[in-house]
């Protein structure tokens, strides 16, 4: 019997051996240009309005090509990253897929995860991109996605909560800090910045030094360019805002929330927290939890004599087909119908935020849907100096540093500086590494 | 006839249903297969992964030990580790003690204790799923309910879930509610110890304490063993409920070598390193459950 075992336990360990070795020599198949009668799966992340819209969307398709049918996959966010790289990981990825930004550096680093697009523009028309926005998906001179939307973070206020306290937004960060000492009396907060997978705390911390300094925290390749002492500022900026009552500090707002999102909260529900940074593209859920018309745009914060770069913009999400797919065509056709189907695109509307595609631009532009807080904040971010984000900015590994060097300053741990020079060099030393 | 009496006995011992010794072997050959694919393969696997510097992308490398080096020197897994064994230390010595307790009272012969011994099992059913998290976001916030009650006390409220020394504890409260099958297997144990032997004692003249200590506990001694190592091997893998219901912080205080695992293998795509760190925690259960066997053997040996 040990004997038995003894092999059998020998046979796995070569089985690993080769299974190790010969993983990425697997063939991809070749366009042929037709469409045939397939199954394929799409999967996506979003909230209740991009699910409902979407599965409308998926009809409409249904009923133009019933002998391609979709088989959706979608959730919340949370943990969507984590499904989608163990799929990856596994070449059980669904056909098409709605992915984020910073996947395509940990997922496909050389630009052979994903299905070249270049290869599928018998299908795919790409004519009413730009071609900066369609440079957001090359990787390598591959285009392995296409942008959906382009996104920035803007600020949301409950204006029934500013009203009542007979406030105006905050249009500079030193009315934003006043803000602050004004609501505290009434133990009500402006605004809210978290460290959970938002990571809001370090994104609003970096605009500010960005604007104050004109340094890019860091560039689209990768280099680091804050100083320590500019990380410093971040820091000492954050605990400001924590300090004057802006935002709750991590313990009170863990306290309150548990670890609930912030549109679950009921702080933020019932008003006392009457502030969010979001992305234009799923400011949604928040809108839906407050009365209808309460949530508005706020400007974008700027100096005090005007100075208002250092805003960021990225693509909200990218389109993408998996390299496995046996239906390149197929898959490369429903992307196309996503993303310039004019009368998809009026269905769809803005639960994915403004689209890029011209062509599903000026279906909503015709069909009035170009509305609405998403549309508000994108269209007052195109008209600032803004930056784009670095895809190196958001992987979940520098969410780490930034979030332990913010939780270290909130909890009082050490000072400004000890977390500043801590996260500076585990950013450059991450940094290194990947390059 | 002596010799058919031999061989029958003889067959009897060591092929009691009286099947070939291969029809045996096909018949277990499903479990067999199961256990290679799903359980042996992935095993030696992830060991040979644990030594590669592989990241979902790419190539893996053999880097032979340098995972575990990068180990010892993290601080993060120090941190982690430090947290579950802590929270195991806490943990498995209350849900033994509580288990116990309630099965002793659900042993109790009164009308109507089968909807209690149901009841009772309910939380463990439930698991950490949703549903539990919200209700604990109710009892343990700010707010919530726990700390409404505390008042009522004059005692002052509570941070539950900001406050990194305090937090740990609502995981361990989750995890203490859910005692439903630790209770089970006392409470099956329980009645199985013979009347007779209280009955005796009674005669004797002794009283419900010294019959459990002299009876009870030591008729019940080996399901205790194996629910403490039960729970044991289940505390030190501990996943589930920090992930839902403190995310692991505040400040890492409730961040579990589960839950490092997860984080290197799936978020961070470092999946040579991940599968080093169940190996580490693979050894650590092991010892731990290792080191059980060893104090409670000699304890046997020293009474024989």
């Amino acid at each position: 019997m040990k004997k038995i075992i003894s092999l059998i336990t020998a046979i796995c360990c070569m089985a690993v051996f080769t299974a190790c070795q010969k993983k990425t020599d697997d063939t991809i198949t070749k366009p042929d240009g037709k469409l045939d009668k397939c199954t394929l799966r799409f999967s996506w992340w979003g909230d209740d309005e991009r699910h409902k819209a979407t599965l409308e969307a998926i009809e409409l398709w249904n009923s133009i090509h019933p002998e391609i049918e979709i088989v959706p996959e979608y959730g919340g966010w949370d943990g969507w990253t984590e499904k989608v790289s163990s799929q990856m990981s596994g070449g059980t990825e669904p056909d098409i897929m709605q992915i984020n930004y910073d996947w395509l550096a940990t997922l496909s680093p050389d630009g052979n995860s994903f299905y070249n697009l270049n290869d599928l523009d018998k299908q795919l028309d790409l004519s009413g991109f730009d071609k900066e926005v369609l440079s957001f998906g090359e990787v390598d001179g591959k285009l392995n996605a296409v942008t959906v939307s382009v996104t920035g973070r803007g600020l949301f206020y409950n204006s029934d909560v500013y009203e009542s306290l007979g406030a105006e937004f905050p249009r500079t960060w030193e009315e934003l800090i006043a803000l602050g000492d004004k609501f505290s009396q009434k133990d009500v907060y402006p605004l809210d910045l978290d460290i959970q997978s938002g990571g809001t705390a370090w994104y609003l911390a970096i605009v500010y030094v960005q604007q104050s300094t004109g340094r890019e925290f860091i560039s689209m390749d990768g280099e680091f360019g804050f100083t320590a002492d500019d990380i410093r500022m971040a820091l000492d900026f954050y605990k400001e805002m924590e300090d004057h009552g802006v935002i709750r500090t991590i313990q009170t707002r863990t306290d309150e929330d548990g670890n609930a999102a912030l549109y679950q909260s009921p702080e933020f529900i019932g008003g006392n927290v009457a502030g969010v940074l979001e992305w234009g593209s799923s400011v949604g859920k928040y809108e839906a939890v407050l009365p209808e018309g309460a949530l508005k745009t706020g400007p974008f914060l700027t100096t005090e004599d005007g100075t208002s770069s250092g805003w960021m913009i990225k693509p909200s999400m990218l389109y993408t087909i998996s390299k496995n797919t046996k239906h390149p065509d197929e898959a490369a056709a429903f992307m196309n119908f996503l993303l310039n189907n004019s009368e998809c695109a009026r269905i769809l509307g803005t639960s994915r935020g403004i689209p890029a595609s011209r062509y599903a631009h000026e279906s909503l532009e015709q069909n009035g849907l170009l509305t609405g807080l998403s549309y508000e904040s994108d269209s007052m971010l195109n008209n600032l100096d803004t930056v784009t984000i670095s895809p190196y900015m958001e992987l979940p590994r520098m969410k780490e540093f930034y979030n332990t060097a913010i939780e270290q300053v909130s909890y009082d741990l050490c000072d400004t500086k000890t977390a500043a020079d801590e996260m500076y060099t585990s950013v450059s030393e991450y940094l290194d590494r990947l390059n | 006839m002596r010799k058919g009496v031999n061989s029958l006995k003889h067959r009897q011992y060591k092929n009691p249903v009286g099947v070939g010794k291969y029809t045996g072997l096909l018949l277990i050959s499903p479990f067999i297969a199961g256990f290679i694919l799903f359980t042996l393969y992935p095993f030696v696997c992830s060991f040979v992964l644990g030594m590669t510097d592989y990241r979902s992308a790419g190539e893996p490398k053999f880097i032979g030990l340098e995972n575990y080096k990068t180990m010892l020197s993290s601080e993060n897994f120090r941190k982690a580790l430090g947290v579950t064994l802590k929270y195991a230390a806490i943990l498995v010595p209350l849900k033994l003690i509580v288990s116990l307790l309630t099965a002793l009272l659900l042993n109790l012969e009164i009308k109507g204790i089968v909807f209690f011994r149901t009841a009772f099992y309910i939380p463990s059913i439930l698991g950490a799923n949703l549903a539990v998290v919200i209700m604990w976001q109710y009892l343990f916030t700010a707010d919530g309910l726990v700390n409404q009650f505390l008042e009522l006390f004059g005692a002052s409220p509570v941070s539950w879930y900001g406050d990194p020394d305090a937090s740990i504890y609502i995981i361990i409260l989750l995890r203490l509610w859910e005692f439903g099958s630790t209770m089970v297997i006392f409470l099956a144990a329980l009645r199985d110890i013979p009347r007779e032997l209280y009955d005796a004692a009674k005669v004797d003249g002794c009283g419900f304490i010294r019959s459990f200590f002299s009876i009870t506990l030591p008729q019940i001694k080996k399901v205790i063993f194996i629910n403490l190592i039960l729970q044991t091997i289940s505390a030190l893998q501990e996943f589930n409920a920090p992930y839902m219901i403190t995310g692991g912080g505040p400040l890492r205080s409730t961040y579990t070598v589960g839950m490092l695992i997860y984080d290197e293998m799936f978020k961070y795509s470092e999946t040579g390193y991940a599968n080093a760190v169940s190996w580490v925690l693979f050894a650590v259960i092991a010892l731990a459950v290792g080191l059980m066997y060893l104090v409670t053997g000699r304890r046997e040996r020293d009474r024989s």
